[in-house]
């Protein structure tokens, strides 16, 4: 059935295309065009974590750069229990310090009780300063789920992972089934056009940046 | 601020259906329609300004690689194609909505899917499936908010972006009582809160996940979506089947273009710098992710297109559905989308409703009116990020409506024979505006109907036929002469 | 080209178009056998007669040059419009050197004969609209550049600029509703600015916007840029 159709199609487009008077030539352009203002300043991994949080705070996400200030802030929020990618179990134990006792961090997330998790802490694969996003992939994020069902997302990362750009980021993608930029909390402004957070996915997005994993 | 009520113009048969649904709107509809995109243009402005010295150059870009891409379109289809298959993923070809609803449903059917969560996609609107998979006994539940909540409405979105940007709170509070989703709350956020838990359930319930896509990048067969809700995101997080439902249509070249396509897309839709998720998915779920999708299918789909793509109105193609074009024009900001009566609203639906309609034979004349709905003001392409010049393709369309329509007077608006009669026959012409003096004399019902109907909103302004012409002759005359006397 | 407009209702903005022209040295000549740009019967659909007036243009003009309109709306239809209309025809290449050689008023005093500032002087608070036909041309920024440079003229903003008035020709007799709807917003947003007088260079607008707050009793005095330039030569002391 599909290929009747995927020849039928094809022979349309050609037919289509046969009847243009000229055609248009891809243009050829320096990719940094596309970048925004200021893009192309951040060129040192300091420099990509300023920015990289002064973007994420922008787009009302939040960025760590210590594992105790994290710990402090989900215990103020009540969240004191979650699901932890169990790769990163230790470095997060070392991280958090004393927080680490006060929290339930569990390895295995169970669909049947999806809720219980108030937050969930997974590896990144990877950030953009420019637009203040997280880059999360199949392969780093232990479960998919863990980063997108509880309330609270925490990504964890490195300095050197930040790409200055989206240009950047767009060049470096790798065969990844499923990559995603997260550029702060889920959000809809559908009623009225009034700003709401956390609809389906995290209301909370967190980005942990520890010197190193 | 005062706007008369519609009663005032007389009910007239040959009125244009979208004026008439314009002037029977509520006050508080078309308020809530007009601010509601008067936002989204002047967030657009501000960010666009913000964060590029040339805006406008890059929409230029954008617009060209498009039309490239659809100018070599087989070449593109076939490498997305060749990739996704490469990839895992399977690739269907639809030629059109029927055709796209059976490979939908035979899909489903093979996984004896009984419950499908959908993101938001216009192709699955334009198809019609969720009703036709309802129909079949699948249950097929609108997950983007504003989606969900025309679906439990049995309502209609009027906005590509918006879908309820007709909808107050409270008419929202009321149906969410009304289908047992909690005692009467307008909150905003009691709304939103309800619709998350509702939906999580549902999510994890579902066999199967329905999607569209924004972009393919035929380079390595990437699907590109863009979403602020999470609702997608979560459709491929807790289902294991993904079936994305593509036009042709939305093919890039290459995945470094899409840099510059995604700076434009949220910034033209809603000011912001990137949607909350863009997903790029090139296949089935990684072997060691234990979340996700084990099947991924790709159903591109025709639909209309190829007809398009050979034609005098084929820019259009390059619509990445942003909705910037629907949030400037003044006419949709009056009428709102539900005039439009179609899937696409504003400028974008004015000119893709009748061509995607084209294919059978009266579709494409009863939606001839829509191209008519607009003073050429040319707003929407100044905001288009493709650069489509909309006006002109209204303009091909109201000739291509006028010569279908030359069989259908009723449908067709009065020629203009003998106005080019008067205006080429230059003799005629000074006589008409020589007598024309005496139009003011005439009893109104005796006016010509355009004369008629300008005046009752308009004063007309009095009468000069020929008397420019006098004092420009005037002054060729000997000084002597009534050089600049009045006629 | 004085426009149908002119002809009918605006003889005042043929004549100060041809006082302001001569004021920069120029010889005007006003063919007698012009009608129309063809504009209405394109906009409308119907291509063929907007053909056959479109053609009376090319004998009319044939040997003008350069060819100077009081209208950026029908400029913009001899400019650009009848290169689509004409598309396929035989008298194409005849349609585009019209096209070549016919500009808009504010446009060729700016840019064509290089005229930086006005000469003269009008004391009075205007504000500018910019016709829609103007976009994808120079013909706004010609205009502001112009009225700008007016000694004792005070240019102000108009909220929401880039909305269109409502006019469109044939659409404000097929969509009466919204194209009023448009421009009582448009009248809105000028009355908000209170400028002495609402400048065009395009008298189709005016003459909606003028006719509709006549008819609603809203005061709104109106005038076009040639209008201005002339009182401004004139040394009004106000508009």
């Amino acid at each position: 059935m599909s290929d009747d159709a995927r020849a039928q199609i094809f022979a349309r487009v050609r037919g289509a295309l046969a009847r243009l008077p000229g055609k248009q030539p891809l243009p050829d352009y320096a990719a940094d065009v596309a970048l925004s203002r200021g893009a192309a300043e951040v060129k040192s991994p300091s420099q990509a974590v300023a920015r990289l949080r002064e973007r994420m705070e922008g787009a009302r996400g939040r960025a760590f750069t210590d594992g105790r200030s994290l710990g402090a802030w989900l215990i103020e929020r009540g969240a004191n229990r979650g699901y932890v990618d169990p790769t990163l179990l230790p470095a997060m134990r070392s991280a958090l310090g004393g927080f680490a006792d006060r929290l339930t961090l569990e390895t295995e997330l169970d669909r049947a009780r999806i809720d219980d998790y108030q937050f969930g802490i997974t590896r990144a694969a990877g950030a953009i300063a420019e637009t203040g996003s997280l880059i999360l992939d199949d392969a780093t994020t232990s479960r998919r789920l863990a980063a997108l069902a509880p309330w609270i997302h925490v990504a964890v990362l490195t300095p050197t992972q930040i790409h200055p750009h989206l240009v950047a980021a767009l060049a470096a993608l790798n065969d990844d089934p499923c990559i995603i930029f997260c550029t702060g909390p889920s959000k809809t402004a559908d009623v009225e056009g009034i700003l709401i957070e956390g609809v389906h996915g995290p209301g909370e997005q967190v980005a942990l940046i520890l010197p190193q994993l | 601020m005062s706007h008369p009520p519609s009663g005032d113009l007389p009910q007239d048969p040959r009125r244009e259906r979208i004026d008439q649904f314009a002037a029977g709107q509520s006050e508080s509809r078309r308020s809530a329609v007009r601010l509601g995109s008067k936002a989204g243009h002047d967030k657009r402005t501000e960010t666009l300004a913000r964060d590029y010295a040339d805006p406008d150059g890059l929409r230029a870009l954008a617009g060209a690689i498009k039309q490239h891409t659809l100018d070599h379109l087989d070449e593109y289809l076939e490498r997305a194609e060749e990739r996704l298959r490469a990839h895992g993923a399977v690739v269907h070809f639809a030629t059109d909505a029927e055709q796209a609803r059976a490979i939908v449903l035979d899909i489903l059917q093979r996984r004896e899917a009984r419950k499908v969560v959908k993101a938001k996609s216009m192709a699955t609107e334009e198809v019609e499936l969720g009703p036709f998979l309802e129909g079949k006994g699948i249950e097929c539940l609108e997950t983007d908010l504003g989606e969900f909540i025309v679906q439990i409405d049995a309502d209609h979105p009027s906005h590509i972006v918006k879908p309820i940007i007709h909808k107050n709170r409270r008419e929202i509070a009321r149906s969410f009582e009304t289908h047992n989703l909690g005692a009467y709350d307008d909150t905003p956020e009691v709304i939103t809160r309800r619709a998350r838990v509702f939906l999580r359930r549902k999510y994890l319930e579902a066999d199967a996940a329905i999607t569209g896509a924004n972009f393919i990048s035929a380079e390595s067969g990437r699907l590109v979506l863009v979403t602020n809700e999470g609702n997608s995101r979560f459709c491929l997080a807790a289902t294991s089947c993904h079936v994305a439902l593509v036009g042709i249509e939305k093919l890039v070249p290459r995945d470094r273009d899409l840099g510059v396509f995604l700076n434009l897309l949220a910034r033209s839709a809603t000011g912001q710098s990137l949607s909350v998720y863009t997903e790029l998915l090139t296949g089935p779920r990684a072997s060691s992710q234990p979340d996700g999708p084990e099947e991924m299918h790709v159903i591109f789909l025709d639909n209309g297109r190829s007809e398009i793509l050979g034609g005098d109105c084929r820019e259009i193609l390059r619509c990445i559905r942003c909705g910037a074009c629907l949030n400037v024009c003044p006419v949709y900001r009056q009428a709102s989308g539900h005039a439009y009566r179609g899937v696409y609203s504003g400028p974008v639906g004015a000119v893709l409703t009748p061509l995607l309609a084209g294919g059978k034979p009266d579709a494409f004349l009863g939606f001839a009116d829509l191209p008519r709905a607009s003073s050429l003001c040319g707003a929407c392409n100044e905001v288009c990020p493709v650069d489509i010049p909309i006006p002109d393709l209204l303009l091909r369309l109201r000739d291509r409506g006028k010569r279908a329509g030359a069989s259908s007077p009723a449908l067709a608006p009065p020629t203009m024979k003998r106005f080019a009669q008067l205006a080429s026959r230059p003799w005629a012409w000074r006589r008409a505006l020589a007598t024309g003096r005496l139009l003011g004399l005439v009893p109104a019902p005796l006016r010509p109907r355009a004369l008629r109907l300008w005046g009752q909103n308009h004063a007309l302004p009095p009468w000069r036929g020929g008397a420019f012409r006098k004092w420009m002759a005037a002054r060729a005359q000997p000084p002597k002469a009534e050089a600049g006397a009045k006629a | 080209m004085a426009t149908c407009l002119a002809d009918a209702f605006f003889d005042d903005v043929a004549r100060a178009t041809v006082e302001v022209l001569e004021h920069l040295g120029c010889e005007v000549a006003f063919p007698e056998d012009q009608t129309c740009c063809g504009q209405p019967a394109f906009n409308s659909g119907d291509w063929p007669a907007a053909r056959r007036v479109g053609r009376h243009c090319l004998k009319v003009f044939a040997r003008a040059d350069p060819v100077v309109v009081p209208s950026g709306s029908c400029a913009r239809m001899v400019g650009h419009g009848a290169l689509l209309l004409f598309e396929g025809e035989r008298d194409l290449p005849a349609v585009a050197a019209l096209a070549g050689r016919t500009w808009e008023l504010a446009d060729y005093i700016v840019r064509g004969l290089g005229v930086a500032r006005w000469p003269g002087r009008l004391a009075a608070r205007l504000a500018f609209h910019r016709s829609c036909h103007s976009r994808g041309t120079q013909f706004g920024q010609s205009a502001l550049a112009l009225l700008r440079s007016i000694e004792g003229a005070e240019v102000v903003e108009l909220g929401e600029a880039e909305q269109c008035c409502g006019f469109g020709g044939t659409f404000s007799v097929g969509f009466p509703h919204v194209s009023r709807a448009m421009g009582d917003l448009k009248i809105d947003r000028v009355l908000e600015a209170a400028p002495d007088a609402l400048v065009s260079a395009d008298s189709s607008c005016l003459m909606h916007m003028a006719g509709l707050a006549e008819k609603e009793k809203r005061p709104l005095r109106t005038m076009h840029l040639a209008q201005v330039l002339r009182d401004a030569l004139r040394g009004k002391a106000h508009a």
